[in-house]
């Protein structure tokens, strides 16, 4: 049995450690780090989103004043290794092969093409426009349905066609038995539109290589350095050893800065050809159109019910545009899979999946990279209920699993512990529904139309053991000389408030004031190797940091046990002294402690003085994160305008180790699943163009769009004996669409609306009720 | 190269002199010549307001001004907000509140909610909110950053009505 800590700030919302420095802007991001000698980097970019590229003339551009180099696709390959980059690279995804500026091809607008090296950056770019690139355009393949179409130009060669991954078909349970079972079957097809992350830092990097030493040492925006280093040391030919990955603050991410990518490899070869460390910071309009989107995917759904309202098998189709270059698309689909079935009682599931490659911006992650599977299982159930005649939340109350139910997924995965159900019960403690919708006959006879709906998921944060191994977590820890407890994190928080909730984990179980901690990250020479995404750190570093801390604690015990000449057993540590029981006076600080070790001859020879620990923390048991949300909406029939009246979470993310920060983590994804319904989208024209390259054009919410959220945690269910901290950032994303959209959809029922889509701006909302014709 | 002209200006109360180019940017005189790295440039396109300063008191958007318009100007950036090393009450309220998360957008709405605060000391919610839809973040969601401002806002009152309070009391003989 765990022993039971004096806890302290674990449970309270501690101020953040990361704020003193962020509100007096003292931060130091990407753009805000400079080496003597540094030069400006500027890319030109296709134009085109298919084309060979014929010529490359950068004559005009080298003699342009301030540039030190031009280099060409051919150039750039002289200087690498050819491989795969980003989030391509972490999964070894190659071939589709391709060069890292343009050699023989572009694939979509925004591709590399050449890239200029100049004093300043007003230089790199007056000459980077001086590039002369002459192109022969090609077709350009823009939809998933050009892409399978046999006749359409192959976008890369070696792939053979234009699909990257499958068509895959598996099935669970037996699903034919279970559509012969059913009384009807409910098809649908329902669609995720393309928008994308948008942190509002972009992406950049500053790379210094030393001749003298051929080390190389590269600051970017990043989601974990170790990987940074690793595709930057396989990119340059240069030994692991020899790359130092780093990064302070990170102005968000989302899922999009990972690992070393295109542009970063790029100016870390000409950082080394020219002896010059070369800065390159992305622009909204290069972000925007180059960085990376998510979530373009077609689903065609089919349920097997009956007239009372059981789901008893699905069939699953998804079609996910991957755009141009390898990301996530390819494999976005596994997870999407094992996780369709969500927290209900599905006995059958047949999934089929392809991805293919367009001319668009790459599929990156994005916070819940696999939440089609929530989206089109939630909308799926309203529109059974539709079809039923019956209200959503009995479809939902006959068909969430309950814990007791001891379930597993179709697809093998463990449910234990899920709240799913009393998640969705408490959301219909907090609403009075009856009297909403007398209010929303009422509205409706005033031509105001107002609408409720929910949604609710569950999130593998970091899933239960029973879904296999976990990537472990490591991290070290050690005294310095003063008593501060420093903890070196695999983590790379990037908005996440590490250095806080961190923090607080330890400080309680080490025996030391909040203050007494300092979480070390961000750089590849001492942090351990990891990531921070995937929700994973609540458990996997709050885990780490919490068992870490009390190996660190048995050790200064071990030792002062011996100094203060007292029984272990009567020893404990409280706010960074150590104290004897019922000794008040013979009270040693940890910095006391540290200064004895370093005095010859205090303690005897077999006892081990270095007060430092490292450890692997597994994750013990895991569990899930999950909820229920609830959106109550009125959509404006004249403006086609959606205001969202009430937005409520139900919350279960296990123990919680700072409220105030896991609100923050919600109610952000819930901003944006917002923003993806009512605003955001990605949008190229039939001939490649994009045209969402700038924030006039790419619409964020506001403070005006987003109403405040209310947040309500339940009481977690502790699946393991020591850690129940579970994952909280992605959650709030991978719900929202489908309440939002359910809700809107209970609004317009009297057009006899169905959404089938998610994005729905206003022009829209007037289609599907009638107002405007559809284009 | 281009020619170089001299600007001067007071920069968070201290009178500063740069050589910069015609074409460039507030923001980037600021980063780059005066090493106010605290000022962020989001967009370089006016919209997302990270970049946002006071120029003579009023906000402004420091990617779409040059340098050489500062002229003679006096700016406030996130630099020149705290008082002899200790946040001022907007910086603290932002702290108990919890108002952002990665920090990037940080500079922006402080510098707008300051001219804010300046010009409204006691904004209702719809104020700070319509103020504040020109300031764009992707952490948070905005609702602490409201409650923020309405802190700031607060306490600010509560701290003037101290001292008016301490004004009234007898004066201790010096």
């Amino acid at each position: 049995m765990a022993q039971v800590m004096a806890q302290r700030f674990t449970g309270t919302p501690v101020k953040r450690a990361e704020d003193p420095r962020i509100l007096t802007g003292r931060g130091r991001y990407v753009d805000d780090v400079t080496f003597p000698g540094m030069v400006h980097a500027a890319f030109v970019r296709s134009p085109l989103a298919h084309a060979r590229v014929v010529s490359v003339d950068t004559s005009a551009a080298k003699a342009a004043p301030g540039v030190l180099a031009v280099y060409t696709g051919p150039e750039m390959e002289a200087l690498i290794e050819p491989g795969p980059y980003g989030m391509a690279a972490m999964m070894n995804i190659w071939p589709p092969a391709h060069s890292l500026l343009a050699t023989d091809k572009v694939r979509l607008v925004g591709d590399l093409v050449a890239l200029v090296v100049a004093e300043t950056r007003y230089l790199a770019e007056d000459a980077a426009e001086l590039v002369e690139v002459e192109y022969d355009p090609l077709p350009a393949v823009m939809t998933a349905a050009q892409a399978l179409d046999p006749e359409s130009p192959l976008i890369f060669e070696d792939l053979g066609s234009n699909v990257l991954a499958g068509p895959k078909v598996t099935t669970y349970g037996d699903v034919d038995r279970v559509f012969a079972r059913a009384d009807r079957v409910v098809r649908a097809t329902i669609s995720q539109h393309r928008h994308q992350n948008v942190p509002m830092e972009t992406r950049g990097a500053v790379v210094d290589y030393r001749k003298d030493s051929g080390e190389v040492e590269i600051w970017s925006a990043n989601q974990g350095v170790a990987l940074v280093a690793t595709v930057l040391s396989a990119r340059l030919g240069i030994p692991r050893e020899k790359v130092r990955a780093r990064a302070a603050d990170v102005g968000g991410s989302f899922g999009l800065k990972i690992g070393a990518q295109r542009e970063e490899v790029a100016i870390a070869a000409a950082s080394r050809d020219l002896g010059r460390p070369v800065k390159w910071i992305e622009d909204r309009h290069e972000h925007l159109m180059a960085a990376g989107h998510a979530r373009e995917e077609t689903l065609e759904v089919e349920a097997a019910v009956t007239n009372d309202g059981d789901i008893l098998g699905l069939k699953v189709g998804i079609v996910v545009d991957a755009g141009a270059y390898p990301g996530l698309g390819g494999m976005v689909t596994n997870i999407i899979e094992g996780m369709v079935p969500g927290p209900y009682k599905i006995d059958a599931l047949s999934f089929s999946s392809t991805s293919v490659v367009t001319n668009k911006a790459t599929y990156v992650a994005y916070r819940g990279p696999w939440a089609a599977e929530t989206f089109v299982r939630e909308r799926l159930v309203d529109l059974v209920a539709r079809e039923l005649g019956k209200d959503p939340l009995e479809i939902r109350r006959r068909n969430l699993a309950r814990r007791e139910d001891n379930r597993q997924m179709v697809t093998g995965r463990s449910l234990a512990g899920i709240t799913a159900y009393e998640s969705l019960e408490e959301v219909l403690g907090r609403i009075d529904l009856p009297a909403f919708r007398a209010r929303q006959e009422t509205a409706r006879n005033e031509g105001r139309y107002l609408g409720f709906g929910v949604a609710t998921y569950i999130e593998p944060a970091p899933g239960t053991r029973a879904n296999g191994p976990l990537g472990a977590e490591q991290m070290r820890m050690e005294l310095a000389e003063d008593g501060t407890v420093l903890v070196y994190t695999a983590q790379m928080p990037h908005g996440q408030s590490h250095e806080t909730t961190l923090a607080q984990v330890v400080a309680d179980n080490m025996g030391v004031p909040f203050e007494g901690v300092r979480i070390l990250y961000g750089d590849s020479a001492v942090s351990p190797p990891g990531l921070t995404g995937g929700s994973r750190s609540a458990t996997m570093a709050g885990g780490a940091a919490l068992t870490t801390a009390r190996l660190l604690r048995d050790k200064v015990l071990d030792v002062a046990a011996h100094l203060l000449e007292a029984s272990r057993d009567d020893l404990r540590i409280e706010n960074g002294s150590v104290l004897v029981a019922g000794v008040p006076a013979r009270a040693m600080t940890l910095a006391e402690v540290v200064g004895a070790l370093r005095q010859p001859g205090r303690l005897p020879e077999d006892v081990d003085t270095e007060l430092k620990v490292e450890n692997v923390y597994d994750g013990g048991t895991g569990g899930w994160s999950g909820g229920t949300h609830c959106a109550i909406v009125e959509v404006d029939l004249e403006t086609g305008l959606v205001r969202i009246e009430r937005y409520l979470v139900v919350e279960d993310c296990g123990e919680v180790i700072n409220p105030a920060i896991v609100d923050g983590q919600i109610r952000g994804g819930v901003a944006q699943g917002i923003g993806a319904v009512l605003l955001e989208r990605s949008a190229y024209d039939a001939e490649g163009n994009y045209l969402s390259s700038t924030f006039m054009d790419y619409l964020l919410p506001t403070s005006m769009e987003i109403p405040s959220i209310e947040v309500v945690h339940l009481e977690p269910v502790p699946l393991d004996p020591v850690v129940n901290f579970r994952g909280v950032g992605e959650g709030g994303m991978i719900c929202t669409p489908a309440a939002v959209c359910n809700a809107i959809e209970d609004a317009l029922a009297p057009f006899g609306v169905r959404v089938l889509e998610q994005h729905l701006p206003p022009a829209r909302i007037l289609e599907l009720v009638g107002v405007i014709e559809p284009e | 190269m281009s020619d170089v002209v001299e600007v001067s200006f007071t920069v968070n109360g201290v009178a500063r002199s740069v050589s910069v180019e015609p074409r460039k940017t507030l923001a980037d005189v600021l980063r780059e010549d005066l090493g106010l790295t605290g000022t962020h440039l989001g967009c370089e396109h006016g919209v997302c307001g990270a970049c946002t300063v006071l120029v003579n008191g009023s906000s402004a958007r420091s990617c779409l001004m040059l340098g050489v318009q500062a002229h003679g100007a006096e700016i406030t950036t996130i630099e020149g907000l705290s008082v002899d090393g200790e946040l001022n009450t907007l910086q603290q309220a932002m702290w108990e509140s919890h108002g952002f998360q990665c920090g990037f957008c940080t500079p922006g709405f402080l510098m707008q909610i300051t001219a804010l605060l300046a010009e409204e000391p006691n904004p209702t919610e719809a104020q700070v909110r319509e103020v504040l839809s020109g300031n764009l973040c992707r952490c948070t969601g905005y609702q602490t950053i409201v409650e923020g401002a309405l802190r700031a806002a607060a306490s600010a009152r509560s701290a003037t009505a101290t001292v008016r309070g301490s004004d009234l009391a007898p004066k201790e003989p010096a």
